[in-house]
């Protein structure tokens, strides 16, 4: 379970360039529940999900993973409970390491990496097995470098190296954005069957209004680094693109123009 | 090439193998470019020398010159790590505070070693091997021991989350890898690698000179790229004995440039003949593809 308490974040406090990226979220996740969240750009999203990881701290509020406070724990003691996948596909895994390097360290996430070999032959085989699911031909190539493979299959690596370690959470930074569609599909179902059986609470954000209603069971929306609203339910299944749009357009009631976020939003 | 001089250049070849070794943990492996090597190669002889002198164990003092040039490297580290200079110019106020701390050790200059015991002395008649083969032999053992071992290091656990700190610090930290506990650790494995071969250099020639360590990171430089750009492998035993390789083609190609008369170079053209080959080492591999795609396009066309 994830429990936000009052989060708040700024950036260069005390300058002219002060920015509030959070300004009191209150969001509770149940374990193995699997929230979609929205907003614009600079509604706060990637702040939301970077500050419950642990790489920004917060200016007030606390987290909570169960009944344990994490808001001072850094981000890598963190990784025991957290899983991530990044937008970029070049960010989750090293492009000078091979294929089994990367898996081998994803292995070992979250413990304390000791002196006996990084792999063998037992690893190896464990790799291979799960390279297999994503029928890309990557069990071959558990030696080659990873910057030699493209940008998709590094994506569907990195997801399966989040797997590879029992975790509780599972945070996706627009993990398929910088995807061809035919490959974001893919990757977005991969991501569903490790979701489903790990059992993970996740926390997954989108541009994309469509994927947000698809999947998962619960949305939420962020603007100007607050919840705007927090959709689930028989509410949830309901709701179309364009009812988003709507509730979007009215708790955005400044009068601003939609239009290009429209473009945005409801690809 | 007389036999004497050839073994002469194997002998600093193997010795800054185990420079080269250093600059690869950090130039290659953390993607931290460290300048503290010239200091950190002087101090290692430094306080080797001097512990000699004042009457101490050989392996002692050789150990405490290695220890010393590994606290050099934290410094730098820590300058880095926790004030946010810049890596390059942490390195160079290190380097630039170790020459008088050099001198400070040292009290002098320079300190001769010829009538001192050294870490060779236990060695020497064993077998029958003259002392000038045995000197050899004795860095050769030194400097692949070394080699096997951080090839050892790199392929643990621990060494492996160390090259993605160097990768991609993100990814690293995103799987629970504290970065800059592994650069600590990376820089003063680094340092105290270049500090044992100002140990054992002062050793083997007999001195130690406050001097010694210029130029050091850029003969280290070379040796990492010539042995890099002959043996393309991805495996860690390989790439850390190629250093090795590297470190003593580069003696004998600055010795062969030396002896060739028709060249007409002095022995202080050295520093040139370094920055020319190292030049020419990076230069070559760009030319070369340059080169292929303009064949290739010829061809095409």
């Amino acid at each position: 379970m994830i429990r936000c308490n009052n989060l708040h974040v700024t950036f260069n406090h005390g300058l002219p360039t002060e920015k509030l990226a959070l300004r009191g979220v209150d969001l509770t996740i149940p374990s193995g529940e699997f929230v979609t969240v929205i907003g614009s750009n600079g509604a706060g999203k990637s702040t939301l999900l970077n500050t419950i990881a642990g790489d920004i701290r917060t200016t007030r509020g606390d987290i909570f993973f169960g009944d344990r406070n994490v808001t001072k724990l850094p981000a890598t003691g963190r990784t025991k409970d957290i899983a991530r996948v990044f937008q970029d596909p070049l960010a989750g895994t090293c492009g000078d390491l091979t294929v089994e390097e990367n898996m081998s360290l994803a292995y070992g996430r979250g413990k304390r990496g000791t002196l006996s070999f990084a792999l063998n032959n037992k690893l190896r085989a464990i790799f291979k097995e799960q390279l297999s699911r994503l029928n890309l031909g990557l069990e071959d190539r558990l030696d080659s470098e990873m910057g030699l493979l493209s940008g998709g299959q590094r994506q569907s690596v990195s997801l399966l190296m989040s797997a590879l370690q029992p975790s509780s959470i599972l945070l996706l930074d627009e993990h398929t954005a910088a995807l061809d569609p035919k490959t974001a599909a893919l990757i977005m179902d991969i991501s569903s069957q490790i979701i489903a059986e790990k059992q993970l609470t996740v926390m997954m954000v989108t541009h994309s209004m469509r994927q947000a209603l698809d999947h998962g069971s619960r949305t939420v929306m962020l603007h100007e680094g607050k919840i705007i609203f927090d959709l689930e339910g028989k509410e949830r299944a309901n709701y179309e693109v364009k009812d988003l749009l709507n509730l979007f357009a009215q708790a955005r009631n400044d009068g601003e123009e939609l239009d290009d976020d429209k473009l945005l939003l409801g690809s | 090439m007389s036999v004497f001089a050839f073994l002469g250049t194997l002998e600093i070849g193997f010795i800054y193998g185990l420079v080269a070794i250093g600059v690869y943990i950090t130039f290659r492996i953390l993607d931290f470019p460290d300048l503290t090597v010239d200091g950190s190669f002087t101090l290692g002889a430094a306080v080797t020398a001097t512990l000699i002198v004042a009457g101490q164990n050989v392996f002692l003092a050789t150990l405490l010159g290695t220890l010393a040039a590994s606290c050099a490297g934290l410094l730098t580290a820590w300058l880095n790590l926790r004030f946010n200079i810049l890596h390059l110019l942490a390195s160079i106020l290190t380097m630039t505070a170790l020459y008088t701390i050099n001198l400070r050790v040292m009290g002098k200059p320079n300190v001769a070693l010829i009538m001192e015991p050294t870490i060779l002395t236990p060695f020497e008649g064993i077998f029958g091997i003259p002392d000038m083969y045995m000197k050899v032999i004795f860095v050769a053992i030194c400097a692949v021991l070394a080699a096997l071992l951080v090839a050892w290091f790199l392929n643990t656990q621990y060494g492996l989350a160390m090259r993605a700190v160097g990768s991609n610090k993100r990814m690293a930290q995103a799987n629970g890898i504290v970065v800059t506990e592994k650069v600590y650790v990376g820089l003063a494995l680094s340092n105290g690698l270049v500090g044992l071969a100002g140990a054992l250099f002062a050793q083997t020639n007999g001195f130690a000179d406050s001097t010694m360590g210029i130029g050091t990171i850029v003969v280290g430089l070379a040796a990492v790229i010539i042995g890099q750009s002959l043996f393309a492998s991805r495996s860690m035993w390989v790439i850390v004995l190629s250093c090795i390789v590297g470190s003593i083609l580069y003696r004998v190609a600055v010795s062969l440039a030396l002896n060739a008369d028709f060249l007409g170079f002095k022995a202080s053209d050295l520093n040139l003949i370094t920055a020319v080959l190292v030049a020419l080492a990076l230069v070559f591999p760009k030319l070369r593809s340059e080169w292929k795609a303009k064949q290739a396009e010829r061809n095409n066309g």
